[in-house]
């Protein structure tokens, strides 16, 4: 039994276009000027119980539209909607009840209060009997390094610190599905690491479902084994990260400085262009096939290369290749 | 009983919060003190002024009067609600989502959480109530009928005047233009409540005005009963007006609220 329903849904955003100055303001008014933005396209999907879904896309792509209206505070323009069996905007409080959501941009903390106060007031909303509440507590005391930090109001803590803090705010009341918007944004690596492990392990220990959604491939790779990929309102993948992996994950690109202008060259065997300017030039290589000292090695031949790096390829750079027919091919 | 256990959970909890956030404003609290002061001078020699040739302005005595505006100037918070830009805000800063999140009723919470304002608000007035007694000749009732008669009425009054103002901060979902619109509200609602003079006073055709819209519900009617104004023998007639205020505008607004939902893209994210 999937545990949320996605059928042909969509989002149209209509805004009024505005002249600039007083009288653009003052025609919009009266005479408004209406603009639709296709957000989300009729996008259709499932998924189950306990299944660690990582949603990803380029700025803009329709992510956190998405969640929105899963989470049932956006009202769909098309299509349907259902998460444990309600229609979440239909039904949005006793759906609130059963899910648990991370906005990466906003807080759910009260920014003067000392943390302890926030989840106290999630404990009496949420009716957590206090047996379980203190053992939640001790738990995330633990797992998210927060003992030291209940005193201490929201304001006074750090980034990493208030992501942490979300996150037990999010979880203590034992969701079965949670959706987080962005949760490792402006993080370092170690923060990261330990959100990622807090993740796993409530999915591991409760079952619980959880929607990511991230800009980070490392946030994916270690998190999901499934992955939505959303682009311009539609989807373009939805599959195992192992397949995307499979063929992604052999290229790289080598990016190459010249002292001087690049004049006429052999391309190395196994490697393509993917940019070439005056004094740079980017090339993709299939990694079973050819390997960077290859493909470096017959450059610097026939060039005199001042600077190079190494970069496996990006998110945007993945879409791009979707759409060229890449994971068909 | 489940059911009434579980509203005082949560309910409670969002009432148990408000004194928390208040105090955050200790020293705008100590400033309104000195303004409100200074406002029972000038009242106090106003209306001594006024009735220096002695008789009555529209029926009622000097004590009458200087009863009824020095308490309902103590009864200003009602006026002076921020409801719209608390809406204002949510929609611009898109932390509606959170709030829309929350496992209860949204109005519901705004509701609680208004009334532990209004009440640390008037907690906070107490002293000025005594200088009231004290200095300026204001007479509170005796008796603890006009009392509870005047509580009951005030918070219906509360009440007229939160779902009144719910629909119109419903217009933030329409337009950003939140501060002029509450300027106008603020200037409409003080003049046509009785905040600044009775009802009695006024010109009939203003009378008639302010009988046909919500305002008055929230301030002059219990006011009056507490002032001596009106006679709380008027109890029951008075709280059916109110009720039927309350419950035509509480409708109202769950209507326009779930309308103007719809429209909300939650900014930002
Ligand atoms: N409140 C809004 N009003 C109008 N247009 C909006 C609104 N929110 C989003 N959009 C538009 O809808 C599209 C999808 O936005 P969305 O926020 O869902 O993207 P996203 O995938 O979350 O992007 P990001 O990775 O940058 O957070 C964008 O073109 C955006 O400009
Ligand atoms: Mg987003």
């Amino acid at each position: 039994m999937s545990i949320i329903h996605v059928q042909d849904l969509s989002k149209v955003y209509r805004i009024v276009e505005k002249d600039p100055g007083l009288a653009g303001s003052f025609k919009a008014l009266f005479r408004p000027r209406y603009k639709d933005i296709l957000a989300v396209d009729r996008i259709s999907f499932t998924i189950e119980p306990g299944e660690l879904v990582g949603y990803i896309g380029v700025n803009g792509a329709g992510k956190s539209t998405t969640i929105k209206m899963l989470t049932g505070i956006l009202l769909p323009s098309g299509g349907a909607v259902r998460v444990l069996e309600r229609d979440p905007y239909q039904q949005r409080v006793p759906n609130a009840r059963d899910i648990g959501v991370v906005f990466g941009q906003r807080s759910q903390l009260w920014w003067d209060l000392p943390l302890i106060e926030s989840l106290n007031f999630i404990q009496r909303i949420y009716e957590i009997p206090p047996a379980s509440f203190k053992r939640r507590l001790d738990e995330f005391a633990e797992t998210l390094e927060l003992k030291a930090l209940f005193g201490t109001p929201i304001r006074n803590l750090s980034l990493g610190q208030k992501m942490r803090a979300e996150l037990a705010a999010t979880l203590i009341h034992d969701p079965q599905v949670v959706y987080l918007d962005e949760p490792t944004i402006g993080l370092d690596l170690l923060v990261k690491e330990r959100i990622r492990e807090f993740i796993k392990a409530q999915n591991r220990q409760r079952n619980v479902t959880v929607i990511l959604t991230t800009h980070d491939l490392g946030d994916i790779e270690e998190i999901c084994q499934r992955v939505i990929m959303i682009d311009a309102g539609r989807i373009i993948y939805d599959g195992p990260l192992s397949l995307i992996k499979a063929r992604f994950g052999k290229f790289r690109e080598i990016t190459l400085e010249t002292a001087s202008p690049i004049g006429l060259f052999a391309l190395p065997t196994g490697a393509e262009i993917v940019q070439q300017a005056d004094q740079r030039l980017t090339l993709r290589f299939d990694r079973t096939v050819t390997t960077a000292s290859q493909v470096a090695a017959a450059i610097m031949n026939q060039l005199e290369v001042a600077d190079f790096s190494l970069a496996e390829p990006d998110l945007a750079s993945i879409v791009k290749q979707i759409y060229s027919g890449a994971l068909h091919a | 009983m489940n059911r009434l256990r579980h509203l005082f959970n949560v309910y409670g909890a969002v009432l148990a919060a408000v004194p928390k956030f208040y105090t955050a404003y200790r020293a705008w609290v100590w400033m309104e003190f000195v303004v409100q002061i200074l406002a029972m001078v000038v009242l106090y020699f106003f209306w001594q002024a006024v009735y220096a040739s002695g008789g009555a302005l529209g029926g009622l005595t000097f004590q009458q009067t200087i009863n009824y505006v020095m308490l309902a100037q103590m009864l200003m918070p009602l006026v002076e609600n921020r409801l719209i830009f608390n809406f204002g805000w949510m929609l611009r800063e898109g932390q509606i989502a959170i709030d829309l999140l929350r496992p209860m009723d949204f109005q519901a919470r705004l509701y609680v959480d208004a009334v532990g304002n209004l009440f640390l608000n008037l907690l906070v007035k107490a002293p000025l109530l005594i200088m009231a007694v004290v200095f300026f000749q204001v007479q509170l009732p005796r008796d603890v009928t006009t009392w509870l008669v005047f509580i009951v009425a005030l918070a219906l009054g509360h009440a007229v005047m939160f779902f009144f103002d719910w629909i119109f901060s419903c217009l933030a979902f329409y337009s950003t233009e939140t501060w002029g619109l509450s300027v106008v509200r603020v200037a409409v609602v003080t003049f046509f409540s009785g905040a600044i003079v009775p009802l009695q006073m006024m010109p009939h055709w203003l009378q008639t005005t302010a009988n046909l819209l919500p305002f008055a519900q929230s301030v002059y009617v219990p006011v009056s009963f507490l002032s001596g104004v009106t006679p709380s023998s008027a109890a029951a007639q008075a709280w059916l007006i109110q009720l039927a205020w309350l419950i035509g505008l509480g409708v109202i607004s769950r209507l326009v609220f779930r309308r103007s939902l719809r429209k909300i893209t939650v900014q930002g994210g």
